[in-house]
């Protein structure tokens, strides 16, 4: 009785020639999805979607930087000791420290072009806090108001976003 | 406020010379399928060994080699781990020791600091610095949304997810904090692209007006497409040595000084500190700089890792006036708005004045101390792990006084499937001794400033 070969297959997919000439190009598909964590930032994206923006601050007595820190660190950068959680009181309004208006995005983006992305001077808060406009012309010293995607969350970045203080009506679609 | 202490101020100090001697690029384009990463490096390292009157036998100087740093930017573009022990071995140079260098924009400076470190300590006599990057591996949007991992991923990629958006924030307040006209950045990239016309390596040569700039299509806000460099498929070789092996293989050998500065990914999370000052400035000259509302140093600006780099290049090479004692400098003008930001930290200008190193002419060939008659990033190239390397390369060659042997040769423009245009005109500057070159990472995440120096 002859005996079976086991042979080793070829299981996966041709890669799709793309030009032979002069050198020879092959399309190589990528398609991962990495596990990407917060870590002990996780309470500030929780706090977005709860409608809720939460800063860091450095409770040692003996280090020189009691201001909020937007984004958030858990640990001090001069005294290397963790700092404690503290809510923004509502509303938040903040004042445009500088601006861009995204007409050409990179792949993957996650907002209708063209938008203003904004960068927001916040009281009591040592740092500036890069988000977006939802609808408005930005300009330096514009007053804008946080909002909050609470209801279908993207628990991303993206759950916070601005409106012009003077037009005030939260207009999400 | 960063508080920084007598250990942090530390000047840099080599333990003995350290010399460049020869340089090689490649063709910059957007796409090359015709070669690989390696085999472009190769091309390089070729025109490095063969091209540069070297008084000794390529094979003989691949015999001195004993050290390597390889500058590679993305291992998301190239898709291959240790892509530096590939390049070594196909350089024929194993088993040398190959270090992988990897500081975003600024890794071809870090490459040659890296090489610098191995002559100035004594690991090594010879030592190549090498960078490469193959950006179209993927096509332009994906590249750009790979580069905008070089924002913060947590709280800032996702605001854009292309890099233009990074510095489109700067542009803005520049202008309104230091009256920074449309026109004055437009300029930046007529001069650059115009630059890369005469030479043979450029990706994006280009006669432009102002208005075909400001006309070009919107980016982000308010940098335009010719205001931005462009992604690039490229290598470039810089062979560093010490001292006495420096004058056995050339009788044009530069001296080398450079030194880096890092600060925050996020723009928005430097703080407010004190400016560290180049010594030909006083705290009196930034006594009004403040005078807006909610101004801060370095902001949206300025660049501390820049200016930090700066310090510390200029106290090791002696340097107490930048704009007198330089006689070219290339800049990292990934965009528009970053090659006029630099200005104020290498000072060229003091900072808030920036915009008139281009107005008043210094900026141009002829000029005081022009700037980026290689073509730069806007016009000749961006393949991130060369760029420093590369920006090198180009000061050596004009200290050398090699600018026309490099750029100006019809058989350099034919190997390339180029013409050398009719107009052609030498950008050699007459008779340089001192050339500074810039090269920077991320949003200013990491900044070297290097030096070379005439040794002959």
């Amino acid at each position: 009785m002859a005996t079976k070969k086991k042979i080793t297959k070829y299981t996966g997919k041709p890669a799709k020639v793309l030009q032979s000439e002069p050198a020879l190009v092959i399309e190589w598909p990528r398609n991962l999805a990495h596990r990407h964590t917060y870590g002990k930032l996780s309470p500030f994206f929780k706090g977005l979607t709860q409608g809720r923006l939460l800063a860091t601050k450095c409770v040692n007595p003996e280090c020189g930087e009691h201001r909020l820190w937007l984004p958030p660190r858990a640990d001090c950068p001069d005294c290397n000791q963790p700092m404690t959680w503290e809510e923004l009181p509502q509303p938040i309004i903040g004042t445009v420290h500088t601006y861009a208006r995204v007409e050409y995005a990179g792949a993957g983006i996650e907002l209708t072009t063209p938008y203003f992305q904004i960068d927001v001077e916040l009281p009591g808060v040592c740092t500036i806090f890069k988000g977006y406009l939802q609808y408005g012309t930005a300009e330096i010293g514009m007053k804008v108001k946080a909002c909050f995607r609470r209801e279908d969350p993207t628990n991303t970045i993206l759950d916070i976003y601005w409106i012009p203080v003077a037009d005030d009506t939260d207009s999400r679609s | 406020m960063i508080t920084l202490k007598e250990g942090n101020w530390r000047i840099p100090k080599w333990n003995r010379k350290v010399f460049a001697v020869a340089g090689g690029l490649t063709n910059y384009k957007k796409f090359c399928p015709e070669m690989k990463i390696e085999e472009q490096v190769m091309v390089a390292f070729r025109q490095m060994l063969e091209n540069n009157d070297l008084k000794v036998s390529p094979v003989e100087i691949k015999g001195l080699i004993n050290f390597l740093a390889c500058g590679e930017f993305a291992d998301h573009f190239q898709d291959q781990l240790l892509c530096e022990a590939k390049v070594t071995d196909y350089l024929g140079l194993d088993p040398m020791y190959d270090i992988g260098i990897k500081t975003g924009g600024a890794t071809g400076g870090s490459t040659v600091l890296t090489a610098a470190m191995a002559i100035a300590s004594g690991y090594a006599d010879v030592a190549l610095a090498a960078g490469w990057e193959r950006m179209s591996e993927v096509d332009t949007r994906t590249g750009n949304y790979y580069i905008a991992t070089a924002a913060c991923k947590d709280f800032e990629t996702r605001l854009s997810r292309i890099y233009s958006a990074y510095y489109a924030p700067m542009a803005v307040r520049f202008a309104w904090a230091y009256n920074l006209s449309e026109e004055t950045r437009a300029k930046v990239a007529v001069k650059n692209h115009l630059y890369a016309y005469y030479s043979p390596y450029s990706q994006q040569p280009g006669k432009y007006t102002i208005q075909d700039v400001l006309n070009s299509p919107m980016s982000t806000y308010p940098l335009r497409f010719l205001e931005c460099c462009a992604m690039t498929d490229g290598a470039a070789c810089m062979l560093l040595c010490d001292e006495k092996t420096a004058y056995k293989l050339t009788d044009k050998p530069c001296e080398l000084f450079i030194a880096g500065g890092s600060h925050t990914l996020r723009v928005a999370d430097r703080r407010d500190m004190e400016i560290p000052l180049l010594p030909h400035e006083t705290s009196e000259m930034y006594k009004g700089l403040r005078k807006k509302e909610g101004q801060r140093w370095p902001g949206f600006e300025s660049f501390a890792a820049a200016r930090f780099a700066a310090y510390f290049a200029y106290r090791t090479a002696g340097i107490t006036n930048p704009l007198e004692e330089l006689d070219l400098v290339e800049l990292h003008d990934a965009f528009t708005i970053s090659d006029i930001q630099t200005y104020g930290d290498i000072g060229l200008r003091p900072y808030g004045q920036e915009p008139d190193y281009i107005e008043s002419g210094d900026a141009y060939f002829g000029g005081k101390c022009p700037a980026n008659l290689s073509g730069g990033l806007i016009g000749t190239m961006h393949a991130v792990g060369a760029t420093g390397i590369f920006q090198g390369v180009e000061c050596l060659w004009q200290l050398q006084g090699k600018y026309d042997k490099f750029h100006g040769d019809p058989r350099i423009w034919e190997s390339f499937g180029k013409k050398k245009p009719e107009d052609w005109k030498s950008l050699q500057i007459p008779s340089g001794k001192q050339a500074l070159w810039v090269s920077h990472a991320g949003v200013g995440s990491h900044v070297t400033v290097g030096i070379l120096r005439k040794a002959f």
